[in-house]
This record gives C-alpha cells, structure tokens and sequence, in this order.
C-alpha cells in the first residue's frame, strides 16, 4: 500500500517534471525562431547607418560600428530612387481603394443566395484560381491592351483578387440574417444594404483585406520589371530587384582577378554598392513595419473567418 | 417583395407552363438587377484577364508572328511540344522544378501545423500575441527583400553567417549563393523560415476551434499530453490540412518563381533553373512566344488534373473537399 503511493507520486513529480521541460522547449524553440526574425533584420539595419567603406571590412554585427546617415542621403539623391518612391505610393494607395471597394461589391453580390445563377458566377470566378492561360498569352493580352510601358499596369490587372475575394464572402456571410431582413423591410435596397449595413459592419475584413492589398502593391516588382520598360515608371521594389541583380554582377567581378584592385577603390568611397542596397531594403521594408502593428489585430481574425468553410 | 416568389410556391402554380415559369426567373432576375450591376465589373474582369488568356493558350499551337496576332499566325501542330520533349535540358528542368516543389509541398508542411500546436501550448495570450506578430512578419517582406538580405548575411568574409563560422575557428570565405550544394538547404528554410508564421494562423484558428470537452474527457482518461496531440488535435485539423495540402498540389510544377529566380546565380542554375524561370527566360526575354506558351500550358493542366483528382480522393476518403 505505502510502496504504492510512493511510487504513484514519484510518477507524478516526474510527469510535472517531464511537463515543465516540455514548457521550456516550447518557449525556447518560438523564442529562437523570434530571434531568427529580428537579428538578421538588426543586422542590415546595423549595416545600412554604418559607413559603407568600414562595413565592407566586416565585423558588423547588430549595431553599426561607424554611425552614418550618408546611405540614406545617397539613396534620396538618386533621381530615379525618389521618383520610384513616387510611384510606389501611387499605385499602392489607388491601387489598394479601388480593387477593396471592388472586390467587397462583388463578394457581397455572390453571397446573395436567392439571385439565379449565383452558384455559376461563383463558379466563373473560382475557377480562374485553378487555371489560367499562362504568363506569356497573359503578357500579349496586356501588349494589346497597351498595358505594358503604362502604370495603369500596375492597378487594373490587379483589381480583383479571388482569394481575397472568397475571405470577405464568408465574412459577410456571418453579418446576423435579421439585420439585413429589416433594412429590406424598412425599403432599404440591395446597394443601400451593401453600403449601410454590410460595409460599416465588416471592418476587420475591410482592414485585412487593405493590409494585403497595400503590401502586395508595395512588394510586386514582377510587373515593373517585365511588363515595363520605361526606367522612369518603375516602382521601388523593381529597383531594388534591378539592384541586388546587379549588385551581384558586381561581385562576381570582383570575385574574378582583379579583385584585389577592386577591393581597394572600395575603400576610397564611403558609400559602397552594398551600403546602399542595405539602405535601400530599410526604406522598403519600414513602411510594412509601421503599419504592421496596428493592423495585426485585425487580419489574424480576418484569414481565420475567411478560412472556415461554410 | 418579388424576390419571395418562389417561396409563395403553392400546389396550384406549380404545374403551370415553362412560359410561365420563365417569365417568373426573369422577374427573379430584375429584381437583383443591382446585385448583377454591383457583380458586373468583376466578371468583365475575369473574362479579359483570365479567359480570353486561356483562349490564348492555342498560340502552343502556332508560330507566333507579330503582325498577324494570335489568331492569324500559322497553325504548326505539336511542334513546341515535340521540340520540349526532345530537349535533355527539358527532363532536368521537370526534374528541378519538382525536387523544389516537393520539398516545399511535402518536406515543409508539418512545421506550421507544429508551431501552431506550440503556440495554443503557450498559456500567457499577451506572450502569444507578441510571438504570433513576429513571425508572421516575414510574410509581409517580398522575396526581393528576404534574397537581398541573404545576400547580405550569406555574403563570404564579412556575411554574418561566414563571420560567426570564422569565430568558431571554421572556413569563413564560402559563397553559399554561389555554390550548387547550397541552393536546396537555402531555399528551404529561407521558405519555411518565411511563411511558417503565416501558415500557421489557419491550423491554430482550426486547433482553438476544437470542443474542449475533448481534452477534458480525454484528462480524465489518463492521456497524457501526446496522446491528447494524436487522438484530438491532429483530427481536430484534418480537414484544414486536407484543404490546403489540395491546394498547394496545384502548384507543383511552379516551383513558386519570386524566390528561385532571385536565389538564381551562375553558381546554382544546374539546380535552380525550374519551368518558371525558364518560361521567363524563353517567351519574355528570348521571345519564342509559342514555345513559352506550350510549356506553361503543361504546367497549368497538369496542376488542374492534380487539384481534381486529389479533391475528389479526399473526399471520398477524408469527406473533406474544396467544394
């Protein structure tokens, strides 16, 4: 009986024990996976406030060495940086406006149960999402179109997204039965419906949505690059593309013989090919990240709704 | 008031003749008159740029000529297909592009469902919300972003990985983006490392969305935490699982094209030249428009004969579908 309880709580403290290790891994595995996010983005910020020509002896770790604002005085003295800056703004801001309202009139007509052929627009829609034509028809679509060389390229093909699309339908789909019913009673029509109840009550959804919208705009540099030719219409993550390609032209030159001539003339100018690249992935990514907390709140909710099925 | 029509249906009407009955979906349809306009523009949309797309797809089929367009360039048969097929390099661009899709479809799915069952283990929310907002933030930062600060951090001598290999006494000089060997373990974990944040939100909705009576009961039977995680958990998310593994299954011959064409160097492209990359190369850059076509016309039916044939095994298996 004693030999019983004895070894019943030892298997106990050992279980507690067993689960409090367990615990620990947890933490210390997200923890380190945390860590894996800010140190590396530490790193090229570090490098980005540092002068170019004393990174380029190595040694920078999390905080810059050499502290500088040169990098960033560079890149807005670039012309074309700026201008690319410009455009970014551009087609983000209208970009995001328009395919947002466009996409929430369409997903709240689909969501209708009683308009006849509901099931097959849905359909129409959905299936763009399993198939497609492919880049190059798609490419000789917007050529005749003149699409290409135009910024209207960056905004009207990518008014409607079908994912997008299918999160605020099923959003809207929980927007309470009653409320609609009484609008209609009171004379409210389908339009007056959409823009005073359905809107106003789906925030969250508007809000995530937005977030995707606006960074998809701000990150896309596929458009820029191969359906615009025009340098002076090309959005900022084109350019920074544009540069990591040839920054890495660059150094494979110097990878070859002549390296060590190179190397020298590097040292002479503060503000190297790299200072600037860092300087530039900074002014990127600090938008996405100055936004990024206010709206956590909202799109954690907002791909979850979207992905229950109904 | 129209719309209740087919509600009212009594046993007298019922009967009535097709004119009757077609007269009443016609009212039917006038009656969401401004639904169709709200739907209009987007249906428009589709048709120009995804169908009339599609209907390109016959340039496969033909020698592109500038001046003549789609429609009026020559038919020339199965040509491009015949030319892709009898290409070497064709087989080892199949071969590339599936060995990268693979590991990103199948090598890299269990880690989201892991760190969403990690995070439901973390008890304090506030904690939880500030990991969750880190780690989704990589999703946020475009491949160009992530590849430029790889550069970086993989650069040899003065890149954070070679200085920290440096101080632990090993080789520091390695061009990591520059060597063949590299590319697959870089291209993983960059993936996982970018997106197993942002996939998790879906398992972690579906796992705090399981009865908690379950774990309760499964308590009083003495499960210990594992078993919990094998009988509940995992068949709690099975069906999401099931989702977007079909999912994901379409796009197994595209390799995801941001990522392996920014991680492309002179170095790698034995290894990291995929279907993607080469369509860009051959249609955009080299202008062989059918050619380009004929292979992304392969790619699209093969991943659309994968997405219904696995949608309709899980279904029939799992009752689990995409619709």
């Amino acid at each position: 009986m004693i030999g019983g309880t004895v070894m019943k709580k030892t298997t106990v403290s050992l279980g507690a024990t067993f689960g409090r290790l367990m615990t620990a891994l947890n933490y210390g595995l997200i923890i380190l996976l945390c860590l894996s996010i800010i140190l590396p983005t530490l790193n090229i910020l570090a490098l980005s406030l540092n002068v170019g020509s004393d990174a380029a002896k190595g040694g920078i770790y999390l905080w810059p060495r050499i502290f500088t604002l040169d990098n960033f005085k560079e890149v807005f003295k670039q012309s074309n940086i700026v201008n690319a800056f410009f455009i970014s703004i551009f087609r983000t801001v209208l970009g995001t406006l328009l395919s947002v309202i466009l996409t929430a009139m369409a997903a709240y007509a689909l969501k209708s149960k009683t308009m006849p052929g509901q099931k097959q627009l849905t359909f129409f829609v959905f299936f763009t999402m399993l198939f497609s034509g492919g880049l190059i028809p798609y490419y000789i679509l917007l050529k005749e179109l003149h699409l290409t060389n135009s910024i209207w390229v960056y905004i009207i093909p990518a008014l409607y997204s079908v994912w997008n699309m299918m999160i605020m339908r099923s959003f809207f789909d929980q927007t309470p039965e009653g409320l609609e019913e009484a609008a209609r009673i009171d004379g409210c029509s389908d339009l007056g419906i959409f823009f005073r109840i359905i809107l106003p009550t789906s925030k969250p959804v508007i809000a995530t949505i937005s977030l995707f919208n606006a960074v998809g705009h701000w990150n896309d540099w596929f458009t820029g690059s191969f359906y615009v030719r025009d340098q002076g219409m090309k959005p900022l993550s084109t350019v920074l593309q544009e540069m990591l390609t040839k920054q890495q032209a660059l150094t494979d030159t110097l990878m070859s013989s002549t390296g060590a001539i190179q190397m020298q003339m590097l040292d002479k100018i503060q503000v190297t090919g790299t200072s600037l690249k860092m300087a530039t992935i900074i002014i990127v990514v600090t938008p996405i990240v100055i936004v990024y907390p206010f709206l956590q709140k909202y799109f954690a909710k907002g791909v979850m709704i979207g992905s229950m099925k109904e | 008031m129209a719309r209740n029509t087919s509600v009212m249906k009594s046993p007298l009407t019922e009967g009535y003749s097709s004119s009757r009955q077609g007269s009443r979906l016609w009212k039917r349809i006038l009656s969401h008159y401004q639904l169709y306009l709200l739907l209009l523009p987007c249906i428009v949309f589709f048709i120009i740029f995804s169908y009339i797309p599609m209907a390109g797809l016959v340039l496969a089929f033909k020698e592109y000529q500038f001046n003549k367009g789609i429609f009026g360039s020559p038919w020339i048969g199965l040509t491009y297909f015949e030319m892709f097929f009898q290409d070497p390099q064709s087989l080892k661009l199949i071969q590339n592009t599936l060995v990268i899709s693979g590991m990103k479809v199948f090598l890299a799915m269990p880690f989201p469902i892991l760190l969403a069952i990690m995070f439901n283990e973390v008890r304090n929310s506030k904690l939880r919300n500030i990991f969750q907002g880190i780690v989704y933030l990589p999703h946020f930062f475009s491949w160009v972003i992530v590849v430029g600060m790889m550069q970086r951090i993989l650069a040899p001598d003065t890149g954070l990985v070679n200085q920290v290999i440096e101080w632990f006494g090993g080789d520091g000089s390695k061009f990591f983006l520059m060597e063949e060997s590299a590319f697959h373990p870089i291209m993983f974990w960059s993936y996982v490392w970018k997106d197993i944040g942002w996939n998790s939100i879906i398992y972690y909705a579906a796992i705090v969305g399981i009865n908690p009576a379950l774990y309760e009961a499964a308590k009083i039977d003495g499960a210990n935490k594992w078993r919990q995680m094998w009988h509940i958990t995992l068949p709690g998310i099975r069906s999401t699982i099931i989702v977007l593994f079909i999912l994901s299954l379409g796009n197994i011959l595209s390799a995801g094209f941001d990522q392996i064409y920014l991680l492309k160097t002179p170095g790698n492209m034995n290894v990291s030249e995929i279907l993607d990359t080469y369509i860009i190369y051959m249609g955009l850059e080299s202008g062989q428009f059918g050619f380009g076509t004929a292979i992304g016309m392969m790619q699209g039916i093969v991943g659309l004969i994968l997405v219904l044939t696995v949608n309709k095994v899980a279904k029939k298996w799992f009752q689990s579908s995409l619709w």
